[in-house]
């Protein structure tokens, strides 16, 4: 059962991953075509990346007893594809968040003042004193 | 050296992928990606130093020897992090370039500014 530990954790970290996306409506929840999109591309970008670092030696596979020891080609566990499509699922929720984030503040600092323009809006801006 | 080399490549990729999107922005919303992307990759970059560390620990994968560079964060190669800063360019571009493809095909009129 150990063999299923770190297959298990990606799936489970995904899963967490998706109830974030779901609740603020992030990525998946919000254009499905495009996120399926940005991490698949992510995802096959760095697969690419270790398939190119296997063929030249630099990685390999330990014989842990958290794998399940399927492999997918010589050195390539079936849990790398998994991870890899965890850390881009996690990086296009962690921008589009920290942008909804700044978004909001942003939308804050403005509803105080007068209805704005990107013309005349200089409220968003540091004041630079009188030139 | 050699696990070096083959990261430029694929950050290069990366790279002009993300100009590529950001060009494609409003100056707002190319600011507010810039700064996004500089807060995920320090989330990234922590979660790698931490994670990538506990899963060489696990003997999950290895190095050959002479192929790194040998710094490293913990047990984390230093090349090991190129796969984050890659992954936040990259993946938040395309979603970008996807978007903006889908709502082109759907012009919104608040957009463009009505012409009498």
């Amino acid at each position: 059962m150990t063999g299923f530990a770190y297959l298990g954790a990606l799936l489970v970290a995904i899963a967490a991953m998706a109830l974030i996306d779901a609740r603020w409506r992030l990525a998946f929840w919000r254009a499905p075509g495009a996120a399926a999109a940005a991490v698949g591309a992510g995802t096959v970008l760095l697969l690419l990346w270790d398939v190119v670092g296997i063929g030249f030696g630099v990685f390999f596979r330990g014989d842990s007893e958290f794998a399940t020891g399927i492999v997918l080609a010589p050195e390539l566990p079936i849990e790398e594809p998994v991870f890899l499509t965890f850390l881009c699922y996690l990086t296009l929720v962690a921008v589009l968040g920290a942008e909804r984030a700044l978004a909001s503040r942003d939308a804050t600092a403005s509803r105080d003042t007068l209805p704005s323009s990107d013309e005349t809006d200089a409220a968003s801006r540091p004041h630079r004193g009188h030139a | 050296m050699t696990y070096a080399l083959i990261c430029l490549p694929f950050l290069a990729v990366a790279v002009v992928i993300a100009v590529i999107a950001s060009r494609r922005m409003t100056a707002r919303e190319r600011r507010r990606r810039w700064i996004a992307t500089a807060i995920a990759a320090a989330i990234l970059l922590a979660l790698t130093a931490l994670f990538d560390s506990l899963m060489i620990a696990a003997g999950l994968f290895g190095y050959a020897d002479g192929t790194r560079l040998g710094p490293t964060v913990g047990l984390a190669p230093v090349e090991d992090f190129a796969y984050p800063i890659a992954a936040v360019l990259i993946v938040p571009a395309v979603w970008t370039l996807v978007r903006r493809r889908t709502l082109e095909r759907v012009p919104r009129d608040e957009r463009a500014p009505r012409a009498g």
